[in-house]
């Protein structure tokens, strides 16, 4: 009988203490927006970096929350809030908008026309592999385009690609206007320039929801392309722009490091914060930097990447109604040794 | 609240520490349940196994994902055998226990899905005692993996939260057999368990997986108790007994909580469960069964 009891109360007993407290926001316009606020008070990466103090940034949002604003209203609302961050990575999507935090890159040239190298330099007669862009330019320079690490590029293609430009002089990587993508296809592209097992840099992950709450920095490692596939020994040139960003930017930062490679061209945009997604009550989703990867000499690159010294170069307006490209003619003169 | 909390669990731990204990009385040799010393008769145990299916409404959290609660159904199939232990059968059964869950959730305005598949592999031993009113009750520890993926579609770079843990149960179970019901025999029995210690897998508050691939395999195990742990699986079912076939109908309901690294998980789900299973006996070949073997089944 005692064991009866007890097997009726202890369920009981176990319902009330079973789960964890779990934060519950109401979905109207202030239990959004104070959803929002918290979740990147809680995860955001850069807050320190960049001087930005989320509490007087509520402070000066939160009083235009009103319980009878539109949802077109809150959006606004809470996309100044974001942009206040300045950070490209991070986004509110809602069914009708999402927003962008822009001047990363708007209020720069861009430094890029797809349309002048296909046309000027290689006649549009360029090999297309997936997203990706080659051919060999008179100066016997091999130039590849890689518009996106979004797309993966298989090993077999990749060695279809250098073997084509194995009788080149080196080779040109153009990754302007490259917004990012994959680490792992940067992984697979750096594998074949790199000659040794090379520190491409170290991750930092949020321990907490304190804004200095960060692990050690955790340092990882590539290793050179193996299986047979082709490897890269001569002169590289990273093209860059400031819309080379995230994943490309880290790209840029491993690329910077290795031998006989020049990063050539404008600052990249940065984006070095790993973005994390999570969503508010009414259901728009938020993405934002959460996770700080540094460079090899445990720098932030996240306000961008500078070119290698003496290769700061711009697209010359004029030069580009002749037809010329004077970041790739750069790139060019760097590779054919007239630099 | 939550020191209250937490009181509440280590009591209660202690609590079934303590009744286990008593259980290990139970060593000493040979009893009946009414209490009389054994006679040497042979003893035949059979196997009361049941294959289960599920379904039912579900309840997924998981802070690392979405701060969000998700709602949706589960369903799922189960594997369910027990047997009276051969070193005690009257005292003693074992448990051997095997489920596989799919859910899949949405969010409050239904314009994002949450799924969670989970895989959970158990087996345990039972001291029982025959109470009054023709109650069975056991009292007993099981060993637990278990093993989930909740995948947010929405989501970027933190898509997935994988769930993994070995822990040492406390289970327990009641059992009544009604002689007659409409022309059927039929069995009561209620089954729970919950995880005393152990240890699970998490990563940290704001870890990608992309780093642990990347090799930081650092504090990923984390001992598990109430405190950060919390999983309780219940079974009530009716086990309706049509010539060697059993039906079981009945109903569970299953928690995971946790809260390790500032992250918080849940699991909540009720099912409705469907089962077909009986009892059997492997008996070797040119060996004769004794007319005076005594059945002992597992349950009852």
């Amino acid at each position: 009988m005692k064991l009866l009891r007890i097997a009726v109360l202890l369920p009981i007993l176990l319902f009330s203490v079973s789960c964890h407290d779990i934060q519950d926001w109401a979905d109207d316009p202030e239990g959004n927006f104070d959803a929002l606020w918290t979740i990147l008070d809680e995860h955001y990466c850069f807050f320190e970096e960049k001087g930005v103090n989320w509490d007087a940034v509520y402070a000066k949002y939160r009083p235009q929350i009103v319980p009878e604003m539109t949802q077109r209203q809150l959006f606004a609302v809470c996309a100044a809030m974001l942009d206040e961050l300045r950070d490209g990575h991070t986004n509110l999507s809602s069914a009708f908008n999402t927003s962008y935090y822009t001047k990363w890159w708007s209020d720069y040239p861009q430094d890029y026309n797809e349309r002048l190298v296909e046309q000027y330099y290689f006649n549009f007669r360029l090999n297309h592999v997936g997203a990706a862009t080659y051919g060999i330019l008179p100066e016997n320079i091999g130039y590849f385009r890689y518009p996106s690490f979004s797309v993966a590029l298989g090993e077999g293609n990749v060695d279809h690609i250098l073997a084509h430009m194995i009788v080149c002089n080196g080779i040109i990587i153009d990754i302007r206007d490259n917004g990012g993508g994959d680490m792992t296809n940067v992984e697979a592209l750096a594998a074949r320039f790199i000659r040794e097992r090379t520190l491409a840099g170290y991750i930092s992950h949020k321990t907490g929801p304190g804004h200095g709450d960060f692990s050690k920095p955790y340092a990882y490692y590539y290793e050179p392309a193996g299986g047979g596939h082709l490897l890269w020994r001569k002169p590289v040139v990273v093209l860059t722009n400031r819309s080379t960003f995230s994943a490309a930017n880290n790209f840029v930062s491993i690329m910077k490091y290795v031998p006989d490679v020049y990063i050539v061209g404008a600052t990249t945009g940065g984006g070095s914060g790993m973005p994390f997604s999570s969503e508010i009550p009414c259901g728009w989703g938020v993405r934002f930097s959460a996770c700080s990867i540094l460079d090899c000499m445990g720098n932030t690159t996240e306000f961008g990447i500078s070119p290698s010294e003496g290769c700061a170069v711009g697209l010359d307006p004029l030069a580009a109604l002749d037809g010329r490209d004077t970041m790739l003619d750069f790139a060019v003169s760097i590779l054919a040794g007239g630099k | 609240m939550y020191n209250i909390r937490l009181a509440c669990r280590v009591f209660i731990a202690g609590f079934i520490l303590l009744l286990s204990s008593v259980a290990v009385e139970s060593a000493m040799p040979c009893h009946h349940l009414d209490g009389h010393e054994c006679d040497l008769v042979p003893v035949m145990r059979p196997v009361a196994a049941f294959y289960t299916f599920e379904m039912g409404s579900s309840e997924l959290v998981d802070t690392y994902l979405t701060p969000l609660r998700y709602s949706g159904w589960t369903t799922g199939i189960g594997y369910d055998r027990w047997q009276a232990m051969e070193f005690d059968p009257d005292r003693w059964s074992m448990n051997l226990k095997a489920n596989f869950q799919l859910d899949r959730t949405s969010n409050m305005v239904g314009n994002a899905d949450m799924w969670y598949f989970g895989a959970r592999f158990s087996w345990g031993m039972y001291r029982r005692w025959r109470m009054p009113y023709g109650i069975m009750a056991g009292i007993g520890g099981r060993m637990s993996a278990d093993f989930g993926c909740l995948y947010a579609s929405r989501n970027g770079n933190n898509p997935a939260s994988a769930k993994a843990a070995v822990t040492v149960d406390a289970g327990g179970y009641i059992a009544h057999r009604f002689g007659n019901i409409f022309g059927k025999m039929v069995d009561l029995r209620y089954v729970t368990s919950v995880p005393l210690t152990g240890c699970f897998f998490s990563p940290d508050y704001g870890e990608l997986y992309y780093e642990i691939y990347l090799g930081n395999h650092s504090g990923l195990a984390h001992w598990a108790w109430w405190g950060n742990y919390f999983r309780w699986n219940n079974l009530a079912c009716a086990d309706i007994h049509f010539g060697n076939t059993v039906v079981s109908v009945g109903y569970r309901c299953n928690v995971l909580s946790t809260e390790v690294n500032h992250i918080t998980s849940r699991i909540l789900s009720h099912s409705f469960v469907f089962g077909l299973g009986g009892e059997w006996i492997s008996v070797s070949p040119g060996r004769k069964l004794s007319p005076e073997a005594k059945m002992v089944s597992a349950l009852y």
